[in-house]
């Protein structure tokens, strides 16, 4: 009897050995992330949520792999109530009741039944978005801490204790747990740790509030250093938060720099700045950056993170489209474009390494407020022979038609002009800013030039400040995303309504009146800035539906959509790659069928319209409408 | 190597804005890879040159002056007590109170050669001197070995500028150069200002009608002006001058001679 009373004990005993090493792993990797600068964080508020951020949004995510969503619930539930049960047997009337060890064996069992839904993922072959190098051993350690544990169990509950079996399982138990708290520090299992401390402190806690907190921070201009050059620049809840990658390699499945082979990858990246502030940590053992180079360069909180002969390539830097596709599908909520847009930003503003390309229209925005570095007085030349009103004559409009930086273009000047025409179709009061308009500087913004940026914020919430209006109407994502979301930083605060939003809610009052156009076939691409950046995918799809035409969607639609890869300055970054972001995604729109790409952007426009050979017409919503409404005359 | 360059007040020409002229921002480039640089503004306001400084200048001397004044002088002296090797302005203004002028003034108040349209510079291999490319148009480059100090300027086709960094220009100074520069009146030009006219432009020979190639190869093949010059090597300068005069009665420089009678 005394072999069984020592194993209630000593069993129990591992489990809070195992907490122990847990925290002593933990804690170690905790004194890094302090290397990060000051970050405010609501604790209490992110401890009392964060029961609901795992159970809602993340398992949100985790759901759309169907498979990941099962094994995860069975290993990591049963894990934790395994665990939890035994640790709990320390006190004596628990662990002397024999039905109670029964429970454990079940809990056990049930873990070993998801060590080995863990294991077919990455044997006999893992799946190729997947990382190997330690998560490889992750199933057996699962393995050896749950059937140990099972077999333990089983001993305790129906007796056997005293047997050879007993301390063999509890040795394999021991093996696998505390193989299992180790890796904490290194391995698989910080995930666990971390994932758990970053749902608490995450840096855009707006996220789980049911809104999309996209914008991007403002970045003081008068901080001694601007932007981030080594990983301690970064905030402390930053670097936790890359300790969180759990290397499922879902972002870079999304990633279209990463599909068109420019050397990117989301998850490569997020490696290399784990890897940059733990100098002992072990070998990225995923896809590498297409193209790209292996690891090489300093590491240490103080080390340089960019440039040709640092971890990350500049490149590398500057293929991102901030398309926020790797954020979207990220299990443990990390926030990739953050971390590029610190990188640029210090790349830009401290260094003035922007690529070649970019140098010039990010030059000309600061120069003239135009990237093109064109008049702004020719801003409403697409309009000639239409009636725009500029606002300075009445001094107020109920509505103030944003035109943005596709009014120059000549093929997007056709949608301008059909949404006008639209506009007047339904009687809305609407004026434009003409010459006033200046950029809103989001190309300045996504290149990290930040300096830029607030500048023409600043002049243009001036010049907003001078006319009423009750809301801003732009046919531009882009534009409504830095209006609606980044300009409240600087004191301008308005309503911005996207076109598409604009035509259904007149469509809706009877104002418009479309005919049906039955005989199109029509897939709508969905714009990054409005889909991902703003939560609006219904708008659009409705106009769709209310002219009647025969709407298809594409296998990526949706804030899950593609995209065109004409946003983040890649277009003017042009970091060469295997293949063309938007040749993919027309090869998509090919895959249904559609005549038409209905399209909503002004850069999805120009970047679907050039690519060769396509099969399908590119049309924004404003002018099938426009042809609906003629056709319904 | 110390190399000086001249900042000029100029204005974009599309928006107006106060801006550093392009060339400039490219001597500023030219001027980073050969050693210390520094520039020099002479004007009532410095913050129109501090651009410079988030494009690869460091330091800008600042001679303050009234608003109508001469800069010449001013940068004269300034140069004087600098003492460069290498003296860098653009080649003409861009849109503002400057002058594409000034560079030639300046050499020859101090007695610098000048140097015009150059598009890169290197020290020479022996100490003292430099190598000096010069753009001749069309692609056509020349070499220029000459011992400084010298003043040269800046063309288009130089390297193109760094990229403006904020933090750069934060940290940047301008310093104001410190004795009474006593302000000149500016010169009164000794030429006739008048507004510009564009004069369309001939080219002469060309086949009036025919295709596009055509007028093309006129212009720069065999069959046009280009190709009916004559090429002398060493010519003894008695014919050569001949040659000179004979071309420019040609295109209509010069008279015809007049009938010796």
């Amino acid at each position: 009897m005394t072999g069984l009373a020592s194993l209630t004990t000593v069993f129990p005993g591992l489990v809070w050995a195992m907490a122990a090493l847990a925290l002593v792993q933990a804690s170690r990797r905790a004194a890094l992330w302090r290397l990060g600068t000051a970050a405010s964080v609501a604790w209490l508020d992110g401890l009392a949520k964060l029961p609901r951020r795992y159970l809602v949004d993340v398992h949100h995510v985790v759901a759309r792999d169907a498979y990941a969503s099962r094994m995860h619930a069975v290993v990591a539930g049963g894990l934790l109530a395994a665990s939890v049960l035994t640790a709990l047997a320390i006190l004596p009337p628990l662990g002397g009741f024999r039905p109670y060890w029964v429970l454990v064996a079940a809990a056990f069992g049930v873990t070993a039944a998801g060590s080995l839904l863990v294991g077919a993922r990455r044997y006999p072959e893992k799946q190729k978005r997947l990382s190997a190098g330690r998560f490889q051993i992750l199933p057996v350690l699962l393995v050896a801490y749950a059937v140990g544990g099972t077999v333990t169990a089983l001993l305790l509950a129906f007796g056997g204790a005293d047997g050879l079996l007993a301390p063999l399982a509890l040795a394999l138990a021991a093996a696998g747990g505390l193989g299992l708290a180790f890796e904490v520090r290194h391995g698989p299992m910080r995930h666990a740790a971390a994932g758990a401390l970053h749902l608490v402190a995450h840096p855009r806690p707006g996220r789980f509030e049911g809104r999309p907190d996209t914008a991007l921070q403002a970045l003081d201009l008068d901080a001694p250093r601007l932007g981030s050059e080594v990983p301690a620049d970064f905030a402390w809840n930053r670097l936790l938060s890359y300790d969180a990658c759990v290397s499922c390699g879902r972002c870079e499945v999304a990633c279209p720099a990463f599909a068109a082979g420019q050397p990117l990858n989301p998850k490569r990246l997020i490696q290399d700045l784990v890897a940059g502030f733990s100098p002992s940590e072990p070998a990225y053992a995923g896809a590498p950056y297409p193209g790209g180079r292996a690891a090489e360069g300093a590491r240490g909180p103080l080390a340089r993170l960019i440039g040709p002969d640092a971890r990350i390539h500049p490149d590398t830097l500057w293929s991102c489209t901030t398309c926020r596709a790797c954020v979207e599908e990220c299990p443990m909520m990390i926030e990739h474009v953050d971390a590029v847009v610190a990188l640029r930003r210090h790349q830009t503003l401290e260094r003035g390494s922007l690529p070649e390309k970019a140098v010039g229209p990010v030059t000309d925005l600061r120069q003239t407020g135009d990237p093109g570095g064109r008049p702004l007085a020719a801003r409403t030349d697409f309009a000639a022979g239409l009636d725009l009103p500029p606002i300075s004559v009445r001094g107020e409009a109920a509505v103030l038609l944003w035109l943005g930086e596709g009014a120059y273009d000549l093929r997007y000047g056709r949608t301008l002009r059909a949404l006008v025409r639209l506009l007047r179709e339904a009687g809305v009061d609407f004026a434009v800013l003409g010459p006033e308009e200046r950029d809103t500087g989001d190309l300045a913004r996504r290149l990290g030039d930040e300096a830029t940026f607030q500048a023409l914020a600043r002049a243009n919430v001036a010049t907003l400040a001078r006319y009423r209006f009750e809301r801003i109407v732009t046919a531009d994502p882009h534009a409504l995303h830095t209006l609606r979301n980044e300009y409240p930083a600087f004191g301008g605060c308005y309503t911005v309504v996207h076109h598409t939003a604009l035509l259904l809610d007149l469509i809706r009052a009877g104002r418009l009146k479309p005919g049906r156009l039955p005989d199109l076939s029509v897939t709508y691409h969905d714009p990054c800035y409005l889909a991902r950046y703003n939560g609006e995918t219904e708008a659009p799809r409705a106009v769709l539906d209310a002219i009647g035409v025969n709407r298809a969607e594409m296998t990526r639609s949706g804030r899950r959509a593609m995209c065109c890869g004409g946003g983040g300055g890649a277009p003017v970054s042009d970091v060469p790659g295997e293949r063309r972001i938007p040749d993919l995604r027309m090869a998509q729109a090919a895959e249904t069928d559609a005549g038409i790409v209905a399209v909503a952007c002004p850069s999805c426009t120009a970047m679907l319209e050039g690519v060769p050979d396509r099969k399908a017409e590119i049309r924004d919503i404003a002018e099938l409408l426009l042809q609906a409404v003629e056709a319904g005359r | 190597m110390k190399i000086a360059i001249l900042l000029s007040a100029g204005r974009h020409p599309v928006s107006g804005a106060a801006v550093l002229p392009r060339l400039e921002a490219q001597a500023i480039r030219l001027a980073a890879g050969l050693g210390q640089h520094i520039g020099l503004h002479a004007g009532p306001e410095a913050a129109v040159v501090a651009e410079a400084l988030g494009q690869g200048l460091a330091h800008i001397q600042h001679a303050a002056l009234p608003e109508e004044a001469d800069p010449v002088p001013a940068l004269a002296t300034c140069l004087a007590a600098l003492a460069p090797d290498l003296v860098l302005a653009g080649r003409r203004g861009q849109g503002g109170a400057e002058t594409g002028i000034v560079p030639y003034a300046v050499a020859d108040r101090l007695g610098y050669p000048l140097i015009p349209d150059i598009i890169a510079a290197a020290p020479g291999e022996e100490a003292g001197t430099l190598h000096l490319d010069q753009s001749l148009g069309r692609g056509a480059r020349r070499r220029v070995t000459i011992r400084g100090p010298v003043v040269a300027t800046v063309h288009p086709d130089a390297p193109a500028s760094f990229a403006y960094a904020y933090g750069q220009a934060r940290r940047g100074v301008i310093e104001p150069v410190v004795g009474a520069l006593a302000p000149h009146p500016a010169p009164v030009p000794a030429v006739e200002e008048r507004p510009y006219r564009r004069r369309p432009k001939l080219v002469k020979g060309a086949p009036a009608g025919s295709s596009a190639a055509e007028r093309l190869k006129a212009a720069t093949g065999e069959a046009g002006p280009a190709s009916s010059g004559r090429l002398l090597v060493r010519p003894d300068p008695d014919e050569a001058a001949r040659e000179i005069l004979a071309h420019l009665r040609r295109i209509g420089v010069l008279a015809a001679p007049r009938d010796p009678r």
